[in-house]
C-alpha cells in the first residue's frame, strides 16, 4: 500500500472512531463531554507518522485522534470513554484527559494552553539526563496561542534550544469565536520574533503534506537547533463539543465546511479500502463490546492514586 | 551542643539534593545570582552548571516546565522568594501537578518540590507576606509541609526529594532564616506527612505553624514562671499532620490555642477545630481560641504591622486567659517588644 492510502486509512480509522461515538452518544454509555476531532485526523495521522516511537507528545482534551494515531489501545480507549475500570486510565480520565505513556501520549489536559510548558520540561529533563535526538510535541488549538503560558513557553525554549515541536492544529475557532476576532499577532511573526523556526501547512486536510512538512520541522528539530513552529490550518466539522453540527447557531458559515470537505480525502472515493474499511469497522464494535462489558469503577477506586 | 540555623539547613538539602541524586535540578527565578535565594543556593551553579537553571520572569510555565521535568525523570527544586509569586503558578500546581496522578489512573508520578518563602516585616506589604497554606492544603493531591526547625528541614527536605513522587509545597518563614537551634531538636513523627511535639505540657495545648511555632515557646518559657504548663504541637505538614497527636493533647489538656501564621477563618485554625469538633467536641472543657493575621491584607507602616500580626504578647494572655478558666488572669503580660525586633536580635538559645 503507498503511504498516501495508509495514511488515508489511519485517518479514516480515527473518523470511524468518532462516528462510532456519534452513533453511540444518545444511549448515554459515553457521560462526560466529547471534543471531536472530525475534520482534523488527518493532521494527527500525519503528524503522529512522521514521529518516532520515543517521541513524546503532549495533547489536549480535543485528543482522540492524537491518541489513536499513536497506536494506543482502542479497547481501553471505548472503556475509558464509557468510564469503565478497564479503560486506559481506570475510567477517572474519560475524553477529555486521555493518555497512554507507553505509546508517547502524555496527560490530556482540558485547562487550554497548560500542557505546552510540560513539553518544554520533558525536554529539559531529557537534556539533564544528557539523552539527545528525542523530540517532545506540544499539541494546542489557535485559541490557545493567546495564552502567556505559550509566549513564556517559546520563550524558554528558545532561549534553552530545546527540541519541541509546537504544533498549532489551527481551525480558526476557539469554541464559537473566530481567529480575526481574537488574535492581533500573527503566528509566524510572533514565532520569528522568539528566533523560532516557523512552518506552515495550508493542507490540513491532506495526511502526506502534513506528514512532509512534519519531517522537515523534524528534521530541524533532530539537527538539533533548536524549537520549531508548526502551525497546521484544518476544520472542524462539528459543534466545539458534542456530537452534533451546529451551522443553525450562526457562528461560522457552513459553506466553508462544505468547500473544505471537497478537499476532503476521507469524504472522496474509498471503494479500494473496502477490506480495509471492514476490518476497522470489526475491531471497532469488539473494542465497544469490550467497554460495554466491562465493570464500572467502584469505591476501591475512589481515594486511590490521589498522591 | 552544636546548632545550626535554618538557612544552612536549607543549604545543606539544596547541595545534598544535587550531589547525591545526578537527576535534580534547582530551577528559579536569582537561583544563580550573587544571593542565591537568600543563601541557599549559592555558588551551585559553578558546580553543577546544567542544573541550577536561571528562569525568565515565567512562574506559570516554568511550573509547567517543572511538570515535563518531573515526568521525564528529574526532580526539579522550584523557587520563589515570595510565595505570593507563587500565585500565579497556581493553574500548574491545582489543576495539573495535584491532579495528574489520580486524573490518569496512577499511569504518572509527578515528584516536584516547589519552594516558597513567606515574607514578613520591613513593610513586606500586602503583596509580599502571604502565607498561602490553607489554600494549597485544601487540595488533594498536594503535600505542604512548614518546616519550623532545621531539623524539620533536614528530615523533610530530604525525604520529598528521595521518597517522595508527588508535588510537594515547602512554605518558608523569612524571619526563620537567620535563627539558630539547637541540633537535638525533636523530629516530626512523619518527614512530610505529621506533626511534631515540640514541648510536653499539662495545661493548655498550642497547636502552631512555622514561626508560629518560636512564638509559643516564648510564650511557654514565661508562663512556666507563673505555673502555666503549655504543650505545643508544630503542625508541620498542613496537609497532612498529626490527628492523633492533637487529639491526644487536648483530650489531655481540655483547652486549645491555634496560632497561625495567616488567616485564622478558612485555614489552618478552622481545620484543627474542625477535626475535634467532629471526633468529639467534649474534648474540650472550654471554647477553643484561634490566632493569626487580621483579618485584612497586610498593612505596610511597621506600627499597623506590629497590630496585624500576634505575638507573644497576645499568646500570653489568651493561653492565661484559658488556663485561668475566665476572661481574666493575674498573669503581668510581657514587654512588648514587637516579635519583628525581638526575631532581628535573636541568636538562641534554642
Ligand atoms: C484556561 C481555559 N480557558 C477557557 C477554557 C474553555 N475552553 C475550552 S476549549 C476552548 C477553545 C480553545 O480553542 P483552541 O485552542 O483553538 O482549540 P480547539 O478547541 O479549537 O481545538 C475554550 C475557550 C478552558 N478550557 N481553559
Ligand atoms: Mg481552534
Amino acid at each position: 500500500m503507498s503511504n498516501r492510502d495508509e495514511l488515508i486509512i489511519r485517518s479514516l480509522r480515527v473518523r470511524m472512531v468518532e462516528e462510532k461515538i456519534i452513533d453511540l452518544y444518545p444511549s448515554d454509555l459515553i457521560q462526560s463531554p466529547v471534543h471531536l476531532s472530525i475534520g482534523q485526523e488527518t493532521v494527527a495521522v500525519g503528524v503522529c507518522a512522521a514521529l518516532d516511537d520515543r517521541d513524546m507528545l503532549f495533547p489536549n482534551y480535543r485528543g482522540h485522534a492524537f491518541y489513536l494515531a499513536r497506536k494506543a489501545p482502542l479497547k481501553e480507549f471505548f472503556a475509558e470513554l464509557m468510564g469503565r475500570k478497564t479503560g486506559i486510565s481506570k475510567g477517572k480520565a474519560g475524553s477529555m484527559h486521555l493518555a497512554a505513556p507507553d505509546y508517547g501520549v502524555m496527560g490530556a489536559s482540558a485547562v487550554v494552553a497548560s500542557t505546552i510548558s510540560h513539553a518544554v520540561g520533558a525536554a529539559l529533563a531529557e537534556r539533564i539526563k544528557g539523552k539527545s535526538d528525542r523530540v517532545f510535541v506540544a499539541v494546542f488549538g489557535d485559541g490557545a496561542t493567546e495564552q502567556g503560558a505559550f509566549f513564556e513557553s517559546l520563550n524558554f525554549c528558545s532561549i534553552h534550544g530545546l527540541p519541541v515541536l509546537f504544533l498549532c492544529e489551527d481551525n480558526s475557532l476557539a469554541v464559537h469565536t473566530s481567529l480575526d476576532d481574537r488574535q492581533s499577532f500573527s503566528l509566524e511573526r510572533l514565532s520569528d520574533a522568539f528566533g523560532i523556526v516557523f512552518f506552515n501547512e495550508e493542507a490540513g486536510f491532506d495526511p502526506v503534506a502534513v506528514f512532509e512538512t512534519t519531517s522537515a520541522a523534524l528534521r530541524h528539530l533532530r539537527g538539533g537547533s533548536g524549537p520549531a513552529l508548526l502551525r497546521v490550518k484544518t476544520m472542524r466539522y462539528r459543534e466545539h463539543v458534542g456530537p452534533g453540527e451546529d451551522f443553525d447557531a450562526g457562528y461560522r458559515a457552513e459553506r466553508t465546511v462544505t468547500q473544505w470537505k471537497k478537499k476532503d480525502p476521507l469524504l472522496g472515493d474509498l471503494s479500494r479500502f473496502t477490506a480495509e474499511i471492514a476490518l476497522i469497522r470489526d475491531e471497532i464494535d469488539q473494542a465497544v463490546e469490550f467497554a460495554i462489558g466491562s465493570d464500572f469503577p467502584g469505591i476501591e477506586e475512589l481515594l486511590t492514586d490521589v498522591l | 551542643m552544636s546548632s545550626r540555623t535554618y538557612r544552612s539547613a536549607l543549604e545543606t538539602v539544596m547541595v545534598e539534593a544535587l550531589e547525591n541524586v545526578p537527576s535534580t535540578a534547582i530551577i528559579g527565578q536569582g537561583v544563580t545570582d550573587h544571593k542565591g535565594i537568600f543563601g541557599t543556593t549559592l555558588g551551585l551553579h559553578d558546580r553543577y552548571p546544567g542544573r541550577v537553571i536561571e528562569t525568565p520572569l515565567a512562574e506559570d510555565s516554568i511550573a509547567g516546565i517543572c511538570i515535563g521535568m518531573g515526568l521525564n525523570g528529574v526532580y526539579p527544586i522550584n523557587t520563589h522568594i515570595r510565595a505570593d509569586f507563587g500565585l500565579l503558578a497556581f493553574n500548574q500546581l491545582i489543576n495539573l501537578a495535584a491532579k495528574y496522578k489520580y486524573m490518569f489512573g496512577g499511569l504518572f508520578e509527578v515528584p516536584l518540590m516547589m519552594r516558597m518563602v513567606v515574607g514578613r516585616s520591613w513593610g513586606q506589604g500586602a503583596q509580599h507576606s502571604q502565607s498561602l497554606q490553607s489554600l494549597l492544603s485544601h487540595i488533594p493531591g498536594l503535600a505542604v509541609v512548614m518546616p519550623a526547625t532545621p531539623q524539620s528541614v533536614l528530615a523533610s527536605y530530604r525525604y520529598a526529594i528521595s521518597e517522595h513522587k508527588g508535588p510537594i509545597v515547602m512554605l518558608e518563614h523569612r524571619l526563620l532564616y537567620e535563627l539558630e537551634f539547637d541540633d537535638d531538636e525533636a523530629s516530626p513523627s512523619h518527614p512530610i506527612f505529621g506533626s511534631r511535639l515540640d514541648r510536653l505540657g499539662s495545661d493548655v495545648t498550642v497547636v502552631a505553624t512555622s514561626i508560629m511555632v518560636l512564638e509559643a515557646r516564648r510564650a511557654a518559657d514565661y508562663l512556666a514562671d507563673f505555673g502555666i504548663s503549655v504543650e505545643i504541637i508544630d503542625l508541620h505538614s498542613t496537609s497532612h499532620y498529626d490527628k492523633e497527636m492533637i487529639l491526644t493533647s487536648v483530650e489531655k489538656t481540655g483547652k486549645l490555642l491555634v496560632a497561625d501564621t495567616s488567616w485564622t477563618f478558612y485555614g489552618v485554625a478552622a481545620e484543627i477545630n474542625r477535626v475535634i469538633a467532629e471526633k468529639n467536641p467534649r474534648l474540650l472543657s472550654l471554647p477553643s481560641v484561634s490566632v493569626g493575621m487580621a483579618p485584612a491584607p497586610c498593612p505596610t507602616a511597621k506600627s499597623l504591622e506590629d497590630l496585624y500580626y500576634p505575638d507573644v504578647r497576645v499568646l500570653v494572655n489568651e493561653v492565661a486567659k484559658l488556663h485561668n478558666e475566665s476572661d481574666g488572669h493575674s498573669v503581668p503580660l510581657p514587654d512588648s517588644e514587637s516579635m519583628v525586633d525581638f526575631y532581628k536580635h535573636f541568636r538562641g538559645p534554642f
